[in-house]
């Protein structure tokens, strides 16, 4: 009963966090279950993957409804995360844990970075905006009618080339680390592809269930994933990611960034000296 | 000759828009729908594991049969509930899929519906695979 509970609150307190600081809660629940719970590496990937799909299937209806997420590059782009996820899915079992770790700590430092950089330039943000589409990346590409029909309301999708490439790797990350690849599909599609960043995080969350499916549906059939320990985690972030979309206008996140920040380094710590043996 | 031509495209481009919002509606109305019924699934299960008593990193459960879950489930065992649940919340996001390919059809943009049918070839692809021998 009590590491039943303490499934639910860490997966509760993942939700919460990931919701306030605009992650996924895969970054969380991996280490959490592996340092916290004992759970080799695959297993806690298994189960981070289903509480993706969970928190992503409840923002993606709300994008949706918001007429935020691009369904149309949605669609294209997950072709190729959804191929990436599986092979991603494949290689995993053929991993040891020790390397899966070791990318994951590569992975858990970039994430700190990145909120680092975000926290630096979020005053002056030069990225493209819904008002200015057509800069010099977009003039320079005509608009033949598929890249027409990829367009959203002010702004047109370019480099498609890049970002299909971009969304396979996007998929192998999230198969082998179990998280849902907006780190890598976020950037791609809002610097690489032009798109604008509300556009790119709420077609990225769309396209995460989809992506985390396809590599989740191995793990499933290969019994990496553990119905016990996956059902309270998932039941957990669900409601504190509920919790944490509530409360997240009425909290100022930038000290909470960063304390995630050096939460982050000290696990890419753990996970180094866990991959090192 | 430029009025009409103009008035008739606008009232094309919104047709196309508002078939593309009711896409979008019915897609999120799949999700959220999806995304409690795997919840409340789960949420059963983890009540009935409560219950149960005991820690569920100490229990072992035998691989998903899919041909014993209607038999745990009438039974109030757990195990029925979670991998009911856990296959809800894979399922949801490949109806949404399915949901946008029957909506992009109808709507007439054959190219999309395709990309939705690739999607679906692949997530096939996926289960056919992961059968297969582990190396």
């Amino acid at each position: 009963m009590t590491v039943l509970l303490l499934l639910a609150g860490g997966g509760f307190g993942a939700g919460v966090f990931g919701s306030l600081l605009g992650l996924g809660g895969g970054i969380l629940i991996v280490p959490l279950l592996t340092f916290g719970f004992g759970l080799d590496f695959r297993a806690a990937v298994g189960v981070s993957l289903v509480c993706v799909i969970v928190t992503s299937s409840a923002a993606a209806g709300v994008y949706l409804e918001r007429h935020l997420a691009n369904l149309r590059l949605g669609m294209l782009l997950e072709v190729f995360t959804a191929s990436g996820a599986l092979i991603g899915g494949l290689i995993a079992f053929l991993l040891p844990d020790r390397v899966l770790a070791g990318l994951f700590a590569l992975l858990l430092v970039y994430t700190a970075v990145t909120m680092l950089r975000r926290r630096a330039t979020s005053a002056g943000d030069a990225s493209p905006s819904i008002e200015n589409p057509d800069d010099a990346a977009g003039a320079a590409q005509a608009p033949g009618p598929f890249r027409a029909a990829l367009a959203g309301p002010g702004y047109r999708p370019v480099r498609l080339g890049a970002g299909i490439g971009g969304s396979v790797f996007a998929g192998v990350v999230s198969a082998l680390l179990g998280v849902g690849g907006g780190i890598v599909k976020v950037p791609l599609m809002h610097l690489v592809m032009r798109v604008p960043l509300k556009v790119a995080t709420a077609t990225s969350n769309l396209m995460i269930g989809v992506t985390a499916s396809a590599s989740a549906i191995v793990y499933l059939l290969r019994d990496g994933i553990n119905p016990l320990v996956a059902g309270p985690t998932a039941v957990g972030v669900f409601a504190g990611a509920m919790v944490g979309s509530r409360v997240a206008q009425r909290i100022d996140v930038r000290l909470l960034r960063l304390l995630f920040v050096a939460v982050l380094a000290l696990t890419a710590v753990q996970m180094t000296l866990r991959a090192l043996g | 000759m430029t009025a009409p031509m103009t008035a008739s495209g606008a009232r094309s481009a919104g047709t196309a828009a508002s078939r593309s919002a009711r896409v979008d509606r019915s897609i999120a109305r799949i999700l959220r729908a999806g995304t409690l019924v795997s919840i409340g699934l789960l949420a059963v299960g983890v009540a009935l594991l409560a219950i149960a008593g005991g820690s569920p990193l100490e229990r072992t459960l035998p691989g998903l049969d899919p041909a014993r879950i209607p038999a745990d489930i009438l039974a109030l065992r757990p195990e029925g509930f979670l991998w009911l649940g856990l296959l809800a919340t894979l399922a949801t996001p490949l109806l949404r899929v399915a949901a946008s390919v029957v909506g992009f059809l109808g709507a007439g943009e054959r190219r999309m519906a395709g990309l939705g049918v690739a999607v679906l070839i692949v997530i096939a692809l996926a289960v056919v695979i992961a059968q297969g021998p582990a190396a």
